[in-house]
This record gives structure tokens, C-alpha cells and sequence, in this order.
């Protein structure tokens, strides 16, 4: 609710520009003030919060195994990345005094959840200008001009910052801020169209959780297409209107000319190399520091088995926000397998059709990828939530659009807002009171689930709704020239 | 689904499927339909008690009653030798508190029990208002303690020969050692002989736990300070500082010296294994019945209950093997009303009228048993709801621990009739001791029966399967109205800028629109928050009366609204100025009653009992509200009634109101003020029961929207 009220309160934004900093500033004030709250809150054990892969007690843990040079991955309790372990595990332990637990570490989670607003907020304003570009060289300059247009970047920015789901998994000390710190870092290279950082991105976000492995798709659209290219097909009208007196037998062969020339953007293959590239130099580098800290204890082989192997054979099957623990808690163990690999193939079967419906469109691709990994990835927390909500906001503009708006944007609200009230309620009572079972649980992760494939599709048939509209007016604005 | 059936509907699509084409109807005919449900949700709940189900022994592990009693007129004999014993250190003023527990102490070490004491400090129950999220041991709040406001709780177990010590049952006999009551003398009577019988059966296969709770602080307190300290072990010695702390409690270590000739009575604390059941034993003054009774409580915190299998173990031997009278709470005051009797003569005509058309139809009950199950539901539903556990036994359920309070009310006075007094507690002790039987026999924790029901009378029970029917009957016209007003409010919306066509506006916010409501809907839960937070500083002010304290509250409370009114809404209304001010109300009762919804299937996971009490409380308000002023110069008949409905339903909505007319009702309004509603509301938080929080951050919140709406101006 709160996201909502400050990203509409962000729409004043024109008038008072001022206020996107100050919001900034009032959200990290919030984040210190609840780090600093008393125990009680207990964020950090809520299994909404941490899972396996991202809890810092485990991550703690780990450290603690390397340090009496044990293998942190020792007694399945540590699963992420030696590279996190180095990064993060000096801070676990290091106490102030008189400081909460794990002070450090929360302020390392704040910062990267301020990096991540800032890198949405500038990835914003890079696909609104690259929105009116598109607009433009569709001559329907006059309609952006003559509405007004939300400042996407910022209300992404302050949707993420003020979501409080963002803000819970950021004091409730589970590293996916950083998981998502590498991810939001990939898209934004991508769109600024630096490659070696937008590699590293990719890399790094791979190599902490898998799955925005399949980000390589919209990366590389990004890249060779830019950040927002009106259909072929349209264009080809657009600029196939000057011939249109020719006769129709040239017009054929006219197309193709402009095809290969006249277009502003095709698919260029140069920058898509380059970050090929990049990727197979920064993963060597990556593999390389994983092999170095790995070899005081264990194989790099070892790492693969403990981080992926965990992700990909779902062996923890401790409840949390996804529907899969509790299937593969229910299937008999000689069909364990074949579910494994079905249930990771739904999301490869997703990928290729999606990339061909919204190839102009390859962040909002990355952006229903995000979504659909986190409804179907093993250990999902609510800090992938968090991401997909926020990267939501870039296409304010055209998600609410008129008449092309993005349907029950209320109901879905209301649905997110009772599940995530109604979530550790129902893990109350069947932990801790006893009355309730496993099924209570679980039926608020089957709603959650369902309810972001309602998101996905929405959000996919109103971006799609925004582009046939477009087509629509400058087809008219076509005619209107002609005669 | 059903907003989905109306998009569609927006969009004029030629082909339907069947459930959009359901969801428009709904919608469309939303208020019909709202009358209907809503009615349909307070008949079924008055249908409750004829749709109880009788009881069963669902474990078959329990087997109860099945083997003979072994309690013999031996243990009854010694047992009541304690009791005089009791009764007369009563009569030697000096030094009586420590003696009776030694006494005790005395006897249970005479039985080859093991003994321990347990110093407790009387914790003043306190405010956490993240308490119900939380585990049940991190609301531990170390205080500091004066010395002189400390207990004692004699504690006996008997370790199981057939056991391997992790698991045990509890008794636990309420008694004040400082005032010996005849009362309680003879429930430690009855637990006596129970204990001293389980001492020397072969079949004991669970350890059993005697607790004698020292109740000069409140019952209550004793268990749950025992309970606590029995689910967290300290390793630090909590214990030594303690006495270190406060040296007039040794009295009771040299109380051991003098007691060296027993073997076993130890300073630390003795723990059995995992509770599997606990017993609390009490019994009542004589009771105006012919028979010897029984009472069962069985409400815990938050309206939770024990396993049903429980009760129906005391239950089915109290009535089939003891002769006992079983009993369980309910509003005498209900059982003269006129209109539940003629309701109650309705459903037994209705009944005789199925089983005519059909033999096999059971349905209707006798119109006098109606009345009764009504009169208990009612109590069911008022103790759930306020969350306040009947008794003793409510601290065993915070640790997951099933547990009822077992209350013997003889038939004639015990201090006169030796005999009848040996006679009832031959009966009583048998009774518990077939209890522990059944018990000692499960394998597992009690998992078989009900957790989540309501009785309507001690062989009667209402299992959740029913009663949330009656309750998502009822609240079911809140989201039909809210998603057929959002609806309405776009609908007409867009055709108002049909009129003016501005083909080249692709951007716009009218989908977001809600935005504006959502915001409003969110700052007044925030200050519902805020307002339930405000007890807990007021509360720090010394000498407050209730009545300056609720006025405190009000002052306070109506402050923090203007002030994030200030804050927090002001600059948004350059905005809602550009808004049409005509839709904007429309918004704004659907998002309240979208919260409102939401607040109440939240609650009735939590606490049924609240949701639908105070689902009856919210429901007609918040259907009904509409603004007055176009209403009043409708001048309409209709319009001016909804107008006066409107009015009176806001004030009765707003909870010091409701609760005074509650109670009114109830009790007559002779000597209510309003400085017994923070007396009320003390004792919920005391409790941590979450109806206060349903209070503060529904109902409240809901409240004041209502209000707005109320006096919107347009």
C-alpha cells in the first residue's frame, strides 16, 4: 500500500522536483529505523524472507565453517556463493558494541537497495527517451507532448524503495538485495549499452541464483535492437508511405531496400558479440576467484554441486512463498526426477515463445522473465517480488494508458495486499499453534502464484493492447497524410 | 473472477464463458444478491445449533472407559486425610503459606515422587503488539522484580515405569497457600488420590506432572510463569540470582534442611518430557443442580481450543462411567428471550414437516434444546471473540499443549458430609484417572479431531466446516459491491469522456484512479495503527482513572488523525481537485470495502468468533454508507430513511458506542460509563488478544471511512 501511495505521490513529481530525493532520504530513514527496532520483529526467520539460498544466518554459518577451515557448504546449511561468503561473511561477525547484530550487514543491504533505486531510476529515464524516440519516428511526437508523461525512472525508483516488501527483505537481512543489485546492474548495462558491465551484470546475477540465466534472451534483444523498437512491420509502413504513389509491383521490392537501409535501427550484431564475449571472459574470472577460495577446502566442483545442485534437485523442502516444496514433499520419490526436469523445462517453454511476441520490447521481456522465474523458481522469497514490482514501473506509461489500461490493477492490489497479510497468519497457525496444517500454507502460495501469472498476463496483453493502439493511430495518421 | 466477468462486459464481447457470464451477473444485480447472501449468512449462523453434530472419540487410541478404575476407597482415605490436613493448618495463623506447602511437598515425596519448587515472580501482563506474530517465547520480557510479589509452585512427577521420559501429563490443582480454601483443599484431595494412585499402576507409560499452582497472584500467572520456565531452559543460573536477589525467599531452602529425611525434593527446576495433555482441576462452590456437576472450559487465547478428542474424553466418562452432570458455559440470560424460542419452535415444525416428506431427513431438534445450544453457541462465540482464556488452562495452549479446566460442583456442601465429600471424590478421581488412561494411551499428540469448532453443548459440537458457510455468507456482498462500484465508478467515467473524444490522449490515469482512495484507506490504517499503539504511553501516566485515560486516548487519538491528515493527505488534494469530485466517493467505498473484507477473512483465520461478531457489527455500515447531502436533498422518502439508517449505523459503528451498547444490552445501563471501555480494552491487550488489534486496525480504520463517506461533500 505504502509503494502505491508514494508512487502516486511521485506523480506531483513536475511540479516539485525536488521530492524524488526527499522520498529517497525518508526511505533509508525508514530502513535505519527498523533496522534499529527492537528484536521483536524477528524479520529475519520469516520464511517469506530468508530461504535457504539467501539467509544470512546460514550465510553467517558458512563463514564460520570456512574459518575453522571446514567447507562452508559442510552440513548442507550454506548454499550461495564463496564470493558472497568473502564479500559478506567478515561482516557477520564483526559486532559493535551496544549495536544490534549484524549492523553491518544490514547497512550493506541498504546501500544496495539505494544503488538498485538509482540504477532503476536512470535505467527509467534511458527507455522514456527511447520511448519518445520511437514515438517520433512513428510522427506521433504530438501525442506524448500533448499528455503528460509520468516520469517512469522515478516512480520505478520509489516503487521498489517504499514497496514493503523491498524493505522487508532488506531488514529481514537476506541477501537478495544484492541478487538483485547484480540483475537490475545487467539491465542497466544493457540499456546504457555497456557491455562489459552489462556481462558482469548478467554474470554475477547468474552465478548468484541461476535463474536470470534466461535474462541472456532480453540482453541480448537490448543490445542488438536498443531499448525500445517499434515493430518492424510498422515501420515498414511508415517509411513505405512515401512510395505508396509508386506502383504497387515496386513495392515490394521497395520495402526491401529500405529494409536494408533507410531503417533507423536493425538488429546490429556487433555490441551482441562483444557481450558474448565479455561474459565468457567475466564467467572465467568468476569461475576463476570461486576456484581460488574453493581450493583451500573443496573442489570448485563441490560449488557447483552445493549451489546449483541445491537450486535444480529442490532438496530443501522447508515451506516458503513457492508452490514446489510442497510438491515435491507430496510426489513419490521414483518420479522425483521426471518432475525436476518438467518443472524446469515450464520455464524454458515460456522463454522462446514470449521472446518471439515482445522481441521490440526487451525489457519488459526481461521483466515478464523475472516474474516468471520468481513464480516458479525452487526457493522464491519475497525480494523477487520486490524486483518484478519495481521494474513494473517502467511501463507506467504504457500499462495506463486510456482504454488500453492494464485491467484489475485494483483487484490485484487488494489480492497482494491479503496475501501477504494472510501468509504468516496461516504459517502462524500451523507452526506455532498447531490448529491449522501445511495445506493452510500453502493455499496462500497457490493464490500468490496465481495470482502473478494474472499479473504477467495483464501486464503482456495491455503492453500488447499499447502497441496495437499505436499501430492503429499511425495507420490513421498514415491515411490522414495521404489525403 | 467476478471483476473479470464486468471488464469483459466493458468491452461488449459477443461470446461469453459461463463464469464471466455469472460474474457480470453478480455484479450487475449486486444489490439483490448482497440482501440475499447477507441474509442468508445470519439464518445460517442462527442455524448453527441445529446443524451441530453429536461428538465422537475420533482417536481410536484413546479407547476411554475401557479398562476398570483402579481408584480404590484406600487412595480416597489418604487423600482426604490431606485435605483435613490442609484445613487445619488453615486454622494456625503463623506461617501457614509455607506450611501447607510442606505439607505437600510432604506427601508427594511420601509417594516416591520427585519434588521441586518452582519461585515465580508475578509479571504485570504487558502490551506487545507484535506479540501474536511472534513465537511464544520471545515475548519474554525481563523486568525488574520486587522481592515481596513472589510465588511458589509445588511441583511432584512420577517418572513412568513404562516410559522412556519424554512425554508427560500435566494436573495441575489451582491452590493459595496463603488462604487455604476448603474448595481448593479438596481439589488437591482429588489430585492426591490420583497421584497416588498412578504412582504404583503398572501401565503409567507417560511421566505425570503435579502442579500446584500457588494462585495469590492469579491462577493464571502460576501456570504460565511454570510453563514458561518449563519451555525455556536457563543455562546462565537465573535461578541463584534470584534468590540471590531476594533474600527473604530462602526460607524455603531451609525448609528442604528440615525436610532431609525425604529423598528427592530439589532446588533446581525437575522436567518430565513433551505435555501431552493437561488437566486443570477446581471445584466450585455447591452447586443449585440435584446432581454433583461438572464444568468444562475450554477457551484459550485468541478463541483457540483443545483438540476436541479431549473433551470428549471427559465428557463420555464424566456422563457414561461417573454419573456426573457435564456442563459447559453458556448466557443464561439468553434462555427466557421470546424470539429464540419461537425461532427454535419454527425449526422443530420445519423439522417434523422434512421428516414427514421424508423419514431419513433428519433435520430440527426440540425447540428447548435449540434454545440451550443457542444460549451455549453464544457463549462459544463471546469467549472466542474476546480472546481471554477461561482459565488456567488457556497458558498450556500457547505451547501447543491441549488442556481444559475441569470444574466439580457437589451437590451439597463439602464441609458437612464426610461421606458424600469421600463419595464425590472417589467419583472425580476416577474420572481423572480414566482421563490419564485415555491419554497415557495415545502414540502420538492429540492430531485426530477438531482444533477449530464451536460447542453448543458438551455432546454437541459445530466444526468449521459449518460455520465458515454462515460467515463467507455473510461477508460475501462485500467484494460484489465493492468490484460492482469500482466498476460503475469507470464505467461511467469513460463514457463522461466519451463525450469529448481526444483520439491522440493515449495517456492517461484513469485506470489508476483508485490510487487516490488507496491512499486515503491506507493513511487511516495507519492511524488506526497509531491509535492502537497509544494505549501503551498512556498507560506509563500514573494515577489515571479509566475515564481520564479513555478521554486521553480520544484526544490523543483524534490529534495524531489531523495531524497526518496534515502530513500525510494535504498535498494530494491539488490533485484530488483535478479529480471530478462525482466518481470519487464511489472509489472510496469500494477500496473500504475491499479493506474491510480483507481485515475480516484475516480475522477469521485468526479468531473466527471476532470476524463474525464483528462482521454483524461492520457489515451494514459499511453496505450502507452513502453520503447525506444528496441524500437529504433528495427529500425522499427512501433517501431521508437511508440518511437516518446511515446516522444511526455510524454511531452504533464507532466501538466505544458499540461496546456500551453491548453491554447495555446485556447487563442494563445502570453503571456504565465510558471509562469501562478502557477498562475492557485494558484487559484484552493484557491478554494479548488480537480482537484488540481487529479493533484498532479494522474496525476503527473501516469506521472512519464510513464516516468520510458519510460527509463527503458532493
Amino acid at each position: 500500500m505504502e509503494a502505491k501511495t508514494e508512487e502516486q505521490s511521485t506523480k506531483r513529481k513536475k511540479q516539485k522536483h525536488g521530492s524524488f530525493w526527499t522520498w529517497l532520504a525518508a526511505s533509508v530513514l525508514f530502513r535505519l529505523v527498523l533496522i534499529y527496532f527492537p528484536k521483536n520483529l524477528n524479520l529475519s526467520s520469516r520464511p517469506e524472507v530468508s530461504t535457504p539460498l539467501t539467509s544470512l544466518r546460514r550465510l553467517a554459518e558458512g563463514y564460520w565453517l570456512k574459518q575453522s577451515s571446514m567447507s562452508p557448504y559442510a552440513g548442507s546449511m550454506y548454499h550461495g556463493s564463496p564470493l558472497l561468503l568473502s564479500l559478506l561473511g567478515p561482516l557477520t561477525v564483526k559486532r559493535i558494541e551496544g549495536q544490534p547484530n549484524h549492523l553491518l550487514c544490514s547497512l550493506v543491504f541498504v546501500v544496495a537497495d539505494i544503488l538498485n533505486a538509482m540504477l532503476i531510476r536512470a535505467t527509467g529515464q534511458t527507455l522514456q527517451v527511447a520511448y519518445r524516440q520511437s514515438l517520433k519516428s512513428l510522427d506521433l511526437v504530438t501525442i506524448s507532448e500533448s499528455s503528460e508523461v509520468l516520469p517512469s525512472g522515478d516512480i520505478a525508483a520509489l516503487v521498489y524503495l517504499w514497496n514493503p516488501l523491498t524493505i522487508v527483505a532488506c531488514v529481514g537481512l537476506s541477501t537478495s538485495p544484492i541478487e538483485n543489485f547484480a540483475i537490475i546492474l545487467a539491465l542497466f548495462g544493457a540499456c546504457k549499452r555497456l557491455v562489459p558491465l552489462a556481462a558482469f551484470g548478467w554474470v554475477m546475477a547468474t552465478h548468484l541464483s541461476l535463474y536470470p540465466m534466461i535474462l541472456i534472451i532480453p540482453m541480448i534483444l537490448l543490445l542488438g535492437y536498443g531499448p525500445d523498437t517499434p515493430r518492424k512491420l510498422l515501420l515498414l509502413r511508415r517509411y513505405g508511405k512515401a512510395e505508396d504513389n509508386m506502383s504497387i509491383d515496386s513495392c515490394q521490392q521497395q520495402e526491401k531496400v529500405i529494409n536494408q537501409s533507410e531503417l533507423p535501427r536493425v538488429f546490429s550484431w556487433r555490441p551482441v558479440m562483444l557481450f558474448l564475449l565479455w561474459a565468457i571472459v567475466w564467467s572465467a574470472y568468476v569461475l576463476f576467484l570461486c576456484g581460488v577460495s574453493a581450493k583451500q577446502y573443496g573442489s570448485l566442483w563441490e560449488m557447483f554441486e552445493r549451489m546449483y545442485g541445491f537450486i535444480l534437485t529442490v532438496q530443501d523442502l522447508s515451506p516458503n512463498i513457492g508452490v514446489l516444496w510442497y510438491f515435491f514433499a507430496e510426489v513419490f520419490d521414483f518420479f522425483r526426477n521426471f518432475f525436476l526436469i518438467v518443472f524446469h523445462m515450464n520455464i524454458l517453454f515460456i522463454i522462446f515463445p514470449l521472446a518471439i511476441r515482445l522481441k521490440h520490447r526487451p525489457c519488459f521481456l526481461a521483466f515478464v522473465y523475472i516474474t516468471i522465474s520468481s513464480m516458479l523458481k525452487s526457493y522464491p522469497s519475497v525480494g523477487d517480488s520486490a524486483l518484478y514490482i519495481g521494474l513494473l514501473g517502467w511501463f507506467v506509461n504504457e500499462l495506463s494508458g486510456k482504454s488500453v489500461e492494464m485491467r484489475f490493477s485494483f483487484c490485484l492490489f487488494s489480492v497482494y495486499v491479503g496475501v501477504f497479510l494472510l501468509s504468516p497468519v496461516m504459517h502462524n497457525l500451523w507452526i506455532w499453534r498447531g490448529t491449522g496444517n501445511a495445506n493452510f500454507y500453502f493455499a496462500t502460495a497457490i493464490t500468490y502464484a496465481c495470482l502473478q501469472i494474472v499479473l504477467v498476463i495483464e501486464s503482456v496483453s495491455a503492453m500488447l493492447n499499447h502497441d496495437r493502439k499505436l499501430r492503429k493511430l499511425s495507420n490513421t495518421k498514415i491515411h490522414v497524410d495521404k489525403s | 473472477m467476478a471483476e473479470s466477468g464486468s471488464e469483459t462486459a466493458a468491452g461488449a464481447k459477443p461470446k461469453r464463458k459461463p463464469i464471466v457470464w455469472l460474474g457480470i451477473f453478480l455484479i450487475s444485480h449486486s444489490f439483490f444478491f448482497s440482501v440475499v447472501f447477507s441474509a442468508a449468512g445470519v439464518v445460517a449462523l442462527l442455524l448453527l445449533p441445529v446443524l451441530a453434530k453429536n461428538t465422537y472419540i475420533s482417536e481410536n487410541a484413546l479407547m476411554p472407559g475401557s479398562a476398570a478404575s483402579m481408584l480404590s476407597n484406600q487412595e480416597v482415605a489418604e487423600a482426604s486425610r490431606l485435605v483435613s490436613d490442609l484445613t487445619s493448618s488453615n486454622l494456625k495463623p503463623l506461617g501457614s503459606a509455607i506450611g501447607s506447602q510442606r505439607i505437600l511437598a510432604q506427601h508427594m515425596s511420601n509417594l516416591g515422587a520427585e519434588v521441586s519448587f518452582h519461585k515465580f515472580h508475578s509479571q504485570r501482563n504487558q502490551f506487545h503488539p507484535l506479540h501474536f506474530f511472534s513465537s511464544p517465547d520471545s515475548g519474554r520480557v525481563e523486568q525488574n522484580v520486587s522481592c515481596s510479589m513472589h510465588g511458589v509452585n509445588t511441583v511432584g512427577i512420577i517418572r513412568a515405569p513404562r516410559g522412556d521420559g519424554k512425554e508427560a501429563i500435566v494436573l495441575v490443582t489451582p491452590f493459595n497457600s496463603a488462604k487455604v480454601n476448603p474448595n481448593e483443599a479438596f481439589s488437591l484431595g482429588i489430585a492426591y488420590s490420583v497421584f497416588s494412585l498412578l504412582n504404583r499402576v503398572p501401565w503409567l507409560a507417560k511421566d505425570v506432572i503435579w502442579l500446584v499452582a500457588d494462585s495469590q497472584f492469579g491462577e493464571y500467572a502460576a501456570v504460565s510463569a511454570w510453563l514458561r520456565d518449563y519451555h525455556t531452559p536457563v543455562f546462565s543460573g537465573l535461578g541463584t540470582l534470584d534468590a540471590e536477589m531476594c533474600p527473604e525467599s530462602n526460607n524455603l531452602y531451609g525448609m528442604n534442611e528440615n525436610l532431609s529425611t525425604e529423598r528427592a525434593i530439589y532446588d533446581g527446576f525437575k522436567r518430565a518430557g513433551t505435555m501431552a495433555a493437561a488437566l486443570v482441576i477446581k471445584v466450585a462452590d455447591q452447586s443449585e443442580q440435584f446432581e454433583d456437576g461438572l464444568s468444562i472450559y475450554a477457551e484459550a487465547s485468541n478463541g483457540q481450543m483443545p483438540n476436541l478428542d479431549l473433551i470428549n474424553v471427559v465428557n463420555y466418562l464424566a456422563v457414561h462411567r461417573q454419573g456426573l452432570r457435564v456442563k459447559v458455559e453458556k448466557f443464561w440470560s439468553l434462555l427466557g428471550v421470546k424470539w429464540l424460542n419461537t425461532l427454535g419452535e419454527i425449526f422443530e415444525s420445519l423439522g417434523h414437516f422434512a421428516r414427514s416428506l421424508n423419514p431419513d431427513w433428519k433435520f430440527g431438534i426440540p425447540a428447548n434444546d435449540y434454545v440451550e445450544g443457542s444460549a451455549t453457541l453464544a457463549s462459544s462465540l463471546y469467549n472466542q471473540a474476546l480472546g481471554v482464556p477461561t482459565g488456567p488452562h488457556g497458558a498450556f495452549r500457547d505451547y501447543q499443549v491441549d488442556a481444559i479446566t475441569l470444574e466439580i460442583s457437589p451437590k451439597i456442601s463439602l464441609l458437612d458430609n464426610i461421606a458424600r465429600r469421600n463419595d464425590l471424590l472417589l467419583r472425580s478421581g476416577r474420572l481423572i484417572e480414566g482421563v490419564i488412561r485415555s491419554v497415557n494411551n495415545l502414540l502420538e499428540k492429540f492430531h485426530q479431531s477438531f482444533f477449530l469448532y464451536l460447542l453448543t453443548s458438551p455432546g454437541k459440537f459445530v466444526s468449521v466446516g459449518v460455520y465458515m458457510i454462515a460467515f463467507a455468507l455473510l461477508v460475501a456482498p462485500l467484494p460484489l459491491v465493492a468490484t460492482s462500484l469500482y466498476v460503475d465508478a469507470s464505467n461511467s467515467d469513460s463514457s463522461v469522456k466519451k463525450e469529448k473524444p481526444s483520439p491522440s490522449a493515449i495517456i492517461t490515469r484513469e485506470s489508476w484512479k483508485w490510487l487516490y482512495a488507496a491512499k486515503k484507506a491506507f493513511i487511516v490504517h495507519l492511524w488506526g495503527s497509531v491509535v492502537s499503539l497509544l494505549p501503551y504511553f498512556i498507560c506509563q501516566m500514573p494515577s489515571c482513572t479509566p475515564t481520564t485515560s479513555f478521554i486521553i486516548w480520544v484526544l490523543l487519538s483524534v490529534l495524531s488523525l489531523v495531524l497526518m491528515y496534515m502530513v500525510l493527505a494535504s498535498p494530494s488534494s491539488h490533485t484530488n481537485e483535478s479529480q471530478p469530485q462525482r466518481v470519487e466517493w464511489p472509489i472510496l467505498k469500494s477500496v473500504t470495502l475491499s479493506a474491510a473484507f480483507i481485515g475480516l477473512c484475516l480475522m477469521s483465520v485468526i479468531n473466527f468468533a471476532t470476524a463474525e461478531i464483528g462482521g454483524l457489527l461492520m457489515l451494514p455500515m459499511c453496505l450502507m454508507a452513502h453520503p447525506l447531502k444528496p441524500d437529504v436533498k433528495a427529500r425522499s422518502k427512501r433517501t431521508l430513511s437511508r440518511a437516518v439508517c446511515n446516522l444511526v449505523l455510524g454511531f452504533i459503528g464507532f466501538p466505544p458506542v458499540a461496546f456500551i451498547v453491548l453491554k447495555g444490552a446485556f447487563e442494563g445501563l445502570g453503571s456504565t460509563n465510558v471509562g469501562d471501555y478502557w477498562s475492557w480494552v485494558e484487559s484484552l491487550w493484557a491478554w494479548n488478544s488480537a480482537t484488540y488489534l481487529y479493533i484498532g486496525m479494522v474496525h476503527l480504520p473501516c469506521w472512519a471511512l464510513c464516516i468520510h463517506i458519510l460527509f463527503h461533500r458532493s
